[in-house]
């Protein structure tokens, strides 16, 4: 029970953190709200004023962030700057989309990647296999969208372009998130599998008469996985920073554009609320994969 | 005496046929279209999801095919920069020029069932000058305006301080598109628009995905003489350009906007589709000098920046042949342009190595640069990322080059986020600006880039002359006489003073496959039209 209370705890505390750190780089950086809603329109003075009395800006920055934190306790994370629409409509409308994406993309990504690393333990198939994980690791998932684009959607047509319609227009994208996704997993499990079958347990279970497919499966597999189930945080990474990409290749709604948007022009609200969001899915993710350690090696559940 | 009634429907036909017979491309594709037929569908891949769907905050002139659909005017341009009546029947201005009188329309409705009439005309107008709603406008559009009086059910008066032509280009602007007084009030989230807003437009507006599509059905009760031809038209939000060409080539749209000079040949290499380019309203793509401190307040030095580059060159070089070159800081499209600038200046070397040997820029340092008493003759332009459009900064890559070469002069280029650029220009930590202004009156882009206390005023010149030049063009209808005074300014900015540079004029381009008809750009404004005048062959 404590332990629960005190990940509770820790996690509300990461997330104040992480609006807080927001908050401050976005004062910090260059050029004032009223700027960026400005942007690159007419600029007098009489319009400056009308913004900072709409927007609430005359107030002291430590009142304005107080004010953000009290109201985002309560849950209402404000409107958009750019938008002039509530945050929580613009990010709870955009957050199935990339939810989608990224769970499927991600699903996709781990399968394949336990397919290789299995199914290539062959001299050749494995040198094969390696080239083209390293090849899809360092090419550009924008490269990989279009050159997927160009020949399933343009010269076959056999999935759309563009949108968020139904299971076909979702294959595209997520198998362009997930191939590099599964480029570095793989690698990872190989070479946690080809120290697992060096392992004496390896040795034992051979001489028990046990078909090297077997040992792989069953034992080398579980002691492979614990370094890729360390990769959740970054996998969580790629997810969304390649879902900024995606989702404006394949014109796909989702949060990936909207932060991009939010960034782009500085609309604090929408970047806090991101911020905040992303953080608070790290601390889930970053539980689950504590609690996954314990059920794929039962070695740690006593400590 | 108020104008004589005119018909939408004559106005879009004939701004059809005057494409037709300028753009032989439009014509093929009419041809293969037929007669225009009613019913069907249409996908169209767009390049910029508007910010907002509220036309009084229209901010994107890529956003106008869109507003347009839903919503409409008092009045509209045509094809010569004059206004003709829309929701109105007629206008007529006062003889001190400070009174507009308008006629409207009587038995148009908005699409939520709001009757159309003068009550409606002036809600827009208190909402519009409303503190915090729509700032742009009131402090700029309606500087001029005092109040707005309805005097019958038909029929509405505006008030000006003092004589404004524009007040007729604000009339027939998306800002000055009349909303339902109705959604006004209750609209959910009124400054976003969307689905809540009703206008009195020939499509209504009933679906809105973000970061996707919009969706568009026709509006079965409009006021014109016949409805849209489409059932429905979806515009598809589509930011890659080789998306939405890959997506009009694969049969996935059937309509394009915005296709970049390197994707063009994919098109026009392909039978089955057409392309269709016009140039934009508004002011031309320049760069303003700032001449509120070293080096650009020596016309010696500006005259030399503007002689030492070959501009044609220069555009050919990024665009391969697709740019129009721009002679004036007025768009060539515009009635208001000054031709006689054509080839008067520039592209002279040796004239600005000399005007910079006279300005006192005689030494050269290790990389080539000109100085002058130990500093480098350095100018800093800098570019916000979110804006650039174009390829503009590959352009000022090119031109950096060549002024380089040619005269020895550091143009220093730096691509940089929204604030930072602010930032540079509050602390005037610049001395060259570039802009471009989609605006449909010429004279309002001039207004805000040139005027002392224009709102866009980047090259910090006070120059009570231009001042008064531009307070002339506003204040007079007479097409000769603006003209006149706007060739002045040109004359003045471009070729005398040299604050203004020139680069290219901005154009808009179609692709389309050639089953759909009835495609074309607006008038004055040069962008595409809405889907009212649109079909598709069945």
């Amino acid at each position: 029970m404590t332990a629960v209370l005190r990940r509770l705890a820790t996690g509300a505390v990461v997330l104040w953190a992480a609006a807080t750190a927001a908050y401050l780089a976005l004062l910090a950086a260059p050029g004032d709200t009223v700027d960026s809603i400005i942007g690159d329109g007419a600029d007098t003075p009489l319009i400056r004023s009308q913004i900072v009395a709409e927007w609430g800006l005359n107030r002291p920055a430590v009142v304005q962030y107080a004010d953000y934190l009290l109201r985002a306790a309560h849950g209402d994370l404000g409107r958009s700057y750019l938008l002039q629409r509530p945050v929580r409509d613009i990010v709870g409308e955009q957050i199935w989309p990339t939810l989608k994406l990224a769970l499927f993309a991600a699903l996709l990504g781990a399968l394949l990647s336990l397919l290789l690393a299995v199914t290539t333990r062959r001299p050749w198939a494995r040198r094969a296999s390696s080239t083209a994980e390293l090849v899809l690791v360092s090419t550009p998932p924008f490269l990989i969208g279009i050159i997927l684009l160009s020949v399933f959607s343009f010269r076959f047509g056999l999935f759309p372009v563009a949108g968020d319609r139904g299971f076909a227009a979702l294959v595209l994208p997520a198998v362009t998130l997930a191939l590099p996704i599964a480029g570095v997993l793989t690698q990872v499990l190989r070479d946690g599998l080809d120290r697992a079958l060096e392992e004496p347990f390896a040795v034992t279970a051979r001489s028990r008469g046990l078909r090297e497919s077997a040992v792989l499966l069953r034992h080398a597999l579980r002691h492979a996985l614990l370094p890729a189930v360390t990769l959740t945080g970054w996998l969580f990474g790629i997810l969304l920073g390649g879902a900024v990409i995606i989702e404006q290749v394949f014109g796909r709604p989702g949060l990936g554009q909207v932060t991009l948007q939010a960034v782009n022009t500085k609309d604090m609200p929408v970047v806090l609320a991101v911020v905040v969001l992303s953080a608070a899915v790290y601390v889930v993710l970053n539980t689950a994969a504590d609690l996954a350690y314990l059920l794929i090696d039962p070695r740690l559940r006593g400590s | 005496m108020l104008r004589d009634r005119f018909r939408p429907t004559a106005l879009a036909a004939a701004a059809v046929l005057l494409l037709a017979a300028c753009s032989g491309t439009a014509g093929e594709a009419a041809a293969d279209a037929g007669q225009p037929v009613s019913g069907g569908s249409l996908t169209w891949g767009i390049e910029t999801e508007p910010i907002t769907f509220n036309p009084h905050l229209y901010a994107q002139a890529k956003a106008r095919l869109l507003v347009a659909n839903s919503f409409e005017g008092l009045l509209t341009h045509d094809a010569n920069g004059g206004y003709v009546p829309l929701l109105a029947t007629g206008y007529e201005p006062s003889a001190d020029g400070r009174t507009y009188t308008f006629k409207l329309r009587t038995g148009a409705t908005f699409s939520d069932g709001t009757p159309f009439d003068a009550a409606a005309v002036k809600a827009n107008i208190d909402q519009l000058l409303t503190p915090g709603y729509a700032p742009t406008v009131a402090a700029v559009q309606l500087k001029n305006l005092t109040s707005v009086e309805v005097t019958d059910p038909a029929t509405v008066v505006y008030h000006l301080a003092r004589p404004d032509v524009l007040l007729l280009d604000f009339i027939s602007s998306p800002q000055g598109a009349v909303v339902s007084p109705q959604s006004l009030t209750k609209a959910a989230d009124l400054k976003a628009g969307g689905p809540g807003l009703a206008g009195t437009g020939p499509f209504i507006l009933d679906r809105y995905t973000a970061g996707q599509e919009v969706h568009y059905k026709r509006n079965p009760s409009y006021w014109g003489s016949r409805p849209a031809y489409l059932d429905e038209v979806t515009y598809r939000f589509l930011k890659e350009s080789s998306v939405r060409v890959g997506a009009l080539t694969s049969g996935q749209v059937q309509v394009i906007e915005g296709v970049p000079a390197t994707d063009q040949a994919l098109i026009t290499g392909d039978p089955r589709l057409s392309l269709t380019r016009e140039l934009n309203s508004g002011s031309a793509y320049s760069y303003y000098l700032n001449v509120a401190h070293a080096p650009f307040d020596d016309l010696k030095v500006r005259q030399a920046f503007r002689d030492a580059l070959d501009v044609g060159t220069v555009l050919n070089a990024v665009y391969q042949g697709t740019a129009t070159r721009a002679w004036s800081v007025v768009g060539p499209a515009s009635p208001l342009y000054d031709k006689s600038l054509e080839g008067s200046y520039g592209n002279n070397p040796a004239r600005a190595n000399q005007l910079l040997d006279e300005a006192g820029w005689t030494t050269r340092d290790a990389d080539g640069f000109r100085t002058k008493a130990g500093k480098r003759l350095t100018v800093r332009l800098v570019q916000s990322a979110p804006f650039v459009r174009d390829r503009r900064d590959i352009l000022a890559q090119t031109v950096q080059a060549a002024v380089k070469q040619s005269a020895g002069i550091d143009l220093a280029v730096s691509l940089v986020d929204q604030g930072t650029a602010t930032k540079a220009l509050a602390d005037g930590a610049y001395e060259v600006f570039d802009n471009s202004r989609a605006d449909t009156d010429a004279g309002a882009a001039l207004n805000l880039l040139l005027a002392s206390n224009g709102a866009i005023n980047r090259t910090g010149s006070k120059d009570p002359a231009l001042d008064k030049l531009l307070d002339a063009g506003q204040a007079t209808a007479d097409p000769a006489r603006r003209k006149a005074a706007y060739a002045k300014i040109q004359q003045r900015v471009v070729a005398e003073q040299a604050i203004v540079l020139p680069l290219y004029a901005p154009n808009d381009q179609i692709a389309a496959a050639r089953t759909v008809g009835g495609l074309s750009f607006e008038p004055t404004a040069g962008v595409p039209t809405s889907a009212y005048p649109v079909w598709v062959r069945k």
